[in-house]
């Protein structure tokens, strides 16, 4: 019998939780979930369906660790060890520089085809052969790639759970910090389909990848944890060059910066209708319909911030960036500079291109790399096309979340359509986290149209309350005093 | 008539070049093993007539020669005979398998 249980001690005068010891996995934002790691020394399981990404995420956890100075043993029974290499290099790992080293090895047993069946056997051998690798390498950790191909001899579910039993004795002896993981799906073994897998692991990982709206996304579900607290969402991740990257957890805390000092909005006269300019870290809506000049002020927010020294990453949904350099140049605002000078960063894909999590890490990635000031996304509106409504909020109260997080200032461009716009301003749903609102409409008089621009709302600021008009120049918006109206709409310088 | 095998490996008599190369994987002397070391003698006596040469392998204790032949489990016989291989899986107790593995008439049984 194992003696790892809770031990309560004699003296139990003061109860105090200790934590598990865990073991870090040093794969992106699964510490979060796991609230610090694997449990140490002790056996996870990680099931999933075809292509759900099992495979990767024990071999990276074995990679990191390799890296960290915790040699890792990963017995592959499925996959050639050559093949586990090929498709590791893909991801940027060089499994055959930590071989070499000695704090890697890829074992490649296989159970033969076509083998006779007489009499009782058992796991013995496999275990005597990770006890030999485990031995010589000083393994502290072990991933078996799948355990289901080791059950598949026995035809026998009671033997399965037998030699399974002891092949988690086995681990749970030597106490390495263990992954198996299992195919889930139609053809599982009956005994491994009923949860005696889930029933002994320490801890239970889940991952799925599903199509939704014609997008693909994976998720990981933590099942249980013994002894541990942990995230209990489905929590999307990625698998790309550098391996695993889990979404940034939405956490239940909210840890916004607060609002800072003001900065300009690139325009003298609409810092005055603000009551002084923009405040930082805010979160600035600019809703309008079609052409009334919301990419134009987010360009001229961006051109300022970057001609003060400070850097704008512009997410556009709706333009490629030669398109939107070049729409700029008519109303006079020059990017190019900025771009140059690295400190503008124009982001241009396709909202349906990939899935919400993946712009969501995308996202962060840059946000990590370049260190923004500012974002500017536009659209909001385009949001809904990389799924679902439900999507877009995801994706932008996230985004919006971690900006607030690093005390970035977000300006948001939402494409409203006509009619329903006062509804539709605050864009999906998220207007508790606006703190400023910019509202851009035509107005028509005597058969002309104008713009017009409102300050709905501007969170901590004494700000105008009407309707102002204004005009796109050839040296940008220039803003009309209420009453000097009828100019011509453009004078291109 | 059982050849006392500690260890590692231990060969039975071949006179000329034998039939038969025998390879049995046992995990030390537990009672599985134990059973295919005695039905495997029981073999050579009888069927095989000596017409084999045998290596008793303790994967305790030699692991490498087990994941070289991709062994996972125990006790196991590996024979090769005239460039084919056969695994048999277990205490080698029905011997009408083992005979047809082997390809020799289920005379005696």
């Amino acid at each position: 019998m194992k003696k790892r249980a809770l031990i309560l001690g004699p003296v139990a005068a003061s109860i105090k939780a200790t934590p598990i010891p865990k073991v870090s996995t040093g794969i992106c934002g699964l510490d979060e979930i796991l609230e610090g790691g694997l449990p140490n020394g002790r056996t996870t399981l990680a099931g999933g369906g075809p292509g759900s990404g099992k495979t990767v995420l024990g071999l990276e956890f074995l990679y990191r660790g390799a890296r960290a100075g915790q040699p890792g043993l990963f017995v592959s029974l499925e996959e050639r060890a050559a093949a586990v290499r090929q498709n590791a290099l893909a991801l940027g790992w060089d499994l055959a520089a930590l071989e070499k080293a000695g704090k890697l090895v890829l074992l490649d047993p296989r159970l033969p085809a076509e083998a006779v069946v007489s009499g009782d056997f058992s796991l013995k051998g496999f275990l005597a052969i990770l006890h030999g690798q485990v031995r010589a390498l000083r393994a502290r950790r072990i991933v078996i790639d799948a355990v289901d191909v080791l059950t598949r001899v026995f035809d026998d579910p009671k033997r399965e759970r037998n030699e399974i039993y002891a092949l988690h004795e086995w681990l749970d002896e030597h106490q390495l910090t263990a992954i198996l993981t299992v195919k889930l799906g139609e053809e599982t073994e009956p005994s491994l389909r009923h949860g005696f897998l889930d029933f002994m692991a320490d801890c239970v990982l889940r991952l799925d990848q599903r199509v939704t709206g014609q997008v693909t996304t994976r998720r990981l579900r933590v099942i249980k944890y013994r002894g541990s607290g942990f995230g209990r969402n489905e929590y999307p991740y990625l698998i790309g060059p550098g391996g695993t990257s889990f979404v940034p957890i939405s956490k239940v805390e909210l840890a916004h910066q607060p609002l800072g000092g003001r900065f300009s909005s690139g325009q003298s006269r609409l810092d005055e209708l603000l009551g002084g300019g923009f405040l930082r870290a805010a979160c600035i809506l600019v809703a309008g319909t079609s052409g009334t000049g919301k990419t134009t002020l987010a360009a001229s927010f961006a051109r300022a911030a970057c001609a003060r020294g400070e850097k704008v990453l512009y997410l556009s949904f709706e333009e490629s960036e030669s398109a939107l350099v070049g729409c700029m140049l008519s109303p006079g605002l020059d990017l190019r500079p900025a771009l140059r000078a690295r400190k503008l960063q124009i982001q241009s894909v396709l909202p349906e291109a990939v899935g919400a999590e993946e712009h969501l890490l995308r996202a962060c990635q840059t946000i990590a790399e370049f260190a923004p000031d500012h974002l500017v996304l536009d659209a909001i509106s385009a949001c809904r096309r990389m799924g679902s409504e439900q999507t877009a909020f995801d994706y932008l109260t996230r985004l919006v979340n971690m900006c607030k997080q690093r005390g970035i200032t977000c300006l948001l461009v939402n494409q409203t359509a006509g009619l329903q716009e006062q509804q539709e301003i605050t864009g999906i749903g998220f207007s508790s986290l606006v703190d400023a609102v910019l509202l851009l409409r035509f107005e028509e008089q005597e058969r002309t149209m104008h713009r017009a621009l409102l300050v709905m709302k501007a969170r901590g600021s004494n700000h105008s309350h009407q309707y102002h008009r204004f005009r796109i120049t050839g040296h940008g918006i220039e803003i009309l005093e209420n009453g000097d109206a009828g100019l011509p709409e453009r004078r291109l310088a | 008539m059982k050849p006392k095998t500690k260890g590692a490996k231990a060969a039975a008599p071949a006179k000329k070049a034998a039939r038969h190369r025998l390879r049995l994987f046992v995990a030390g002397n537990e009672p599985n093993s134990e059973l295919a070391r005695r039905n495997l003698a029981q073999l050579i006596t009888g069927v095989l007539k000596d017409n084999c040469e045998l290596e008793i392998v303790d994967v305790l204790q030699d692991f490498k020669t087990a994941l070289a032949l991709n062994v996972l489990v125990t006790p196991a016989l590996v024979v090769d005979s005239a460039g084919t291989r056969v695994t048999i899986f277990g205490t080698l107790t029905d011997t009408h398998k083992v005979l047809a593995a082997l390809r020799l008439p289920s005379a005696v049984a």
